[in-house]
């Protein structure tokens, strides 16, 4: 695809205020930090509306502006179906996890393994596994920022992923977690004025009569999407197990990629955490519900008035489409809007990504080998990380996945599979032992790892991957994405197993689960029955059961 | 333990509920889509084919039912749960600083 054409200065110009303004806040937010518990969770003092906000633009990525469009356009109704999973998985992250995982007195989700279940060998795996599905997530999003500059001002997206590298690792080394939270508020408010007011032009250009709010505004094109697009709205084009995955990956991966649980460790106490929760799903669903219209009006725009206009879209710009959008149908000011926000989008996931790798090399990595070295000399340490895995991303970054998008799903998928379980397991359930969690996360991490590598990097067709009974039911369209429901009950079953097969943990681990939970005292009876176990061996039977029915039913690609 | 169980049951509640607005909706909207659309293929045609076409039954602010129902209930219903268990919790965790 290329370039739009010459220096686009509006656009360049608004994009450099969002950046500027982002450098300046890390600046101005340097002077909290005087701590380690400073630098890396903001001194556990963030409110509720602050974490809310922060969480938001944490989760909005650049994929919304230039992912979700791909995959809508490939996979139309499993788009949105991926967003609304994605949605609601913030409520498991409440239900399951946030404000138990507030109470205890980790900084990060590695440091929470390692205390729950008193295991540093873990607290390594952990780490490692942190690092790869940051390394995916961000791969993507650089990815994005390089699109971005590339559309902008037609320059090589290389020179995209050097520079937004270097600006989010600047100001995240600069500014810590105090840094990093008042940016993403920052970005959220940009992020979704940038978003819904192009959004709601481009529905006005289209048509809509309800324009004014993109949200549900679309109703009435309703009939002639149909005609021109007839399968948009079906959802039976895909095995439904496929939709099962899409929720079992985003509710399970949401608790398991560490920047996201990293929020939780910054704010006041467990009842912020759940209420910044819901302040994020409700602005979440919003700006969710926004890009499903963005997604509606670029399918028909390209059945439609693309046609008319003679534009022709081809398939490696997927991505490109929302500005090729907005560019068409409204004027240059909103284009400029839209690209300063995908910015903000683009810097506020990548600078919460470099955070967690920053503490998770140096607080959870570096200190389990030298653990006499005083908080000082850790967050000098924590500086430097921060610099260097800036670096080690922006070359990583390099070579990135085709489509964002998929990148990200991936990144879902194996931290549902390996961190996602034993942090579930860990505040539900006493009984879970270190050799279990051992065994189940390895083997999650193990397998979706290897099934990423094969079918995404490798590009194996996935029911030719070398993996007995799960890579024949891996068909159809999106059939990759059942990895997950074959993968995810398996790591819980041999969680369970072992736990159960092994002696119970001593009671000062598990008295940590009734401390979670807010109570002061110590009751062997709570949280400690065969229920719940039980019950999830036979939901992780019965998902994997499922995938492998109506086999033949749902065969083709469209 | 009457408070414990409390917790469990109304994260029990909420997740189930959640879980399935948010998450296995899409699910049910393939295996019942005759509850939904007008036209539905048999088995074997379920796949893909633009040949067959369906029609949904009922429309809601002009969009497909079970469209209109994933993006507001995951959205929406889903806000709602949060909320709720939040004011629960928020009740529990008075009656355990007690």
């Amino acid at each position: 695809m290329d370039p739009r054409g010459n220096l686009f200065v509006l656009g360049l110009v608004l994009s450099i205020v969002v950046i500027l303004i982002s450098v300046l806040i890390s600046v101005w937010a340097r002077r909290f930090t005087r701590n380690l518990g400073d630098y890396y969770v903001a001194g556990r003092s963030i409110g509720a509306v602050n974490n809310g906000l922060a969480m938001v633009s944490l989760a909005l990525s650049l994929t919304t502006f230039v992912g979700l469009t791909a995959l809508m356009i490939e996979g139309v109704y499993i788009g949105v179906a991926v967003y609304a999973a994605f949605t609601s998985a913030f409520i498991g992250l409440l239900l399951l996890a946030a404000p138990f995982l507030r109470r205890h007195k980790s900084f990060t989700t590695m440091a929470f393994i390692d205390e729950r279940f008193n295991s540093k060998s873990l607290r390594v795996l952990s780490v490692i596994v942190m690092l790869v599905v940051s390394m995916l997530y961000l791969g993507g999003n650089l990815k994005g920022i390089g699109i971005v500059f590339y559309y902008l001002l037609g320059i090589p997206e290389l020179w995209g992923i050097i520079l937004g590298g270097i600006v989010v690792t600047l100001y995240v080394t600069i500014g810590g977690m105090y840094g990093v939270t008042y940016n993403q508020t920052f970005q959220t408010i940009v992020l979704i004025f940038c978003l819904m007011f192009p959004v709601a032009i481009v529905m006005r250009a289209l048509g809509s009569s309800g324009w004014f709010f993109p949200p549900l505004g679309y109703g009435d094109m309703v009939p002639l999407m149909e005609q021109v697009a007839p399968h948009y709205f079906w959802p039976m084009l895909v095995h439904p197990s496929v939709y099962i995955s899409v929720f079992l990956g985003a509710w399970f991966g949401i608790i398991g990629l560490p920047h996201f649980v990293m929020r939780y460790f910054t704010v006041r106490d467990s009842k912020e955490a759940r209420w910044s929760t819901v302040i994020t799903v409700f602005l979440v669903g919003l700006v969710s519900t926004t890009v499903y219209a963005t997604g509606f009006a670029a399918v028909y725009f390209m059945n439609t008035k693309a046609l008319e206009l003679g534009i022709t879209i081809p398939r490696e710009a997927y991505d490109y489409v929302v500005f090729i959008l907005i560019e068409n149908l409204t004027t240059q000011g909103w284009l400029a809007v839209a690209i300063a926000g995908s910015i903000a989008a683009a810097l506020s996931t990548v600078a919460g990504l470099l955070m967690i790798m920053g503490a998770g090399l140096i607080h959870d990595l570096y200190c389990v080998f030298k653990p006499d070295i005083d908080d000082e000399r850790k967050l000098k340490l924590s500086y430097g990380a921060m610099l260097v895995i800036g670096v080690l991303v922006i070359l990583f970054s390099l070579n990135p996945p085709d489509f964002i998008l998929e990148a990200i799903m991936w990144a879902f998928g194996i931290a549902a599979c390996s961190l996602g379980v034993p942090i579930v397991l860990g505040i539900w359930w006493k009984r879970t032992t270190k050799q279990g969690v051992a065994v189940g996360m390895t083997f999650g991490f193990i397998l979706t790892t290897a099934c990423f590598i094969m079918i995404d990097y490798i590009g194996m067709d996935p029911v030719t991957i070398p993996i007995p009974f799960i890579a024949k039911y891996l068909y159809g369209p999106f059939g990759w994405i059942k990895t997950v429901s074959f993968i995810l009950p398996l790591s819980f079953i041999l969680t369970i197993v072992v736990s159960w097969l092994t002696p119970p943990p001593d009671e000062s681990l598990q008295r940590q689960v009734d401390e979670m939970h807010g109570w002061s005292d110590y009751d062997n009876r709570r949280y400690n029955g065969n229920g719940l176990p039980i019950t999830i061996i036979i939901l992780s039977l019965l998902t994997m059961f499922f995938v492998t029915t109506l086999y033949g039913v749902f065969p083709g690609s469209y | 333990m009457k408070d414990y169980k409390l917790e469990v049951r109304a994260t029990v509640i909420c997740f189930t509920v959640a879980a399935i607005i948010g998450g296995f909706l899409s699910s049910f909207f393939v295996i019942f889509n005759s509850v939904f659309f007008n036209q539905v293929a048999p088995p074997e045609h379920l796949a893909q084919h633009f040949s067959t076409m369906y029609i949904a039954k009922t429309t809601v602010l002009g969009f497909p039912l079970h469209y209109f129902l994933l993006i507001t209930l995951s959205w929406l219903g889903t806000t709602l749960i949060g909320a709720i268990w939040c004011l629960i919790m928020d009740r529990l965790e008075k009656i355990q600083q007690q």
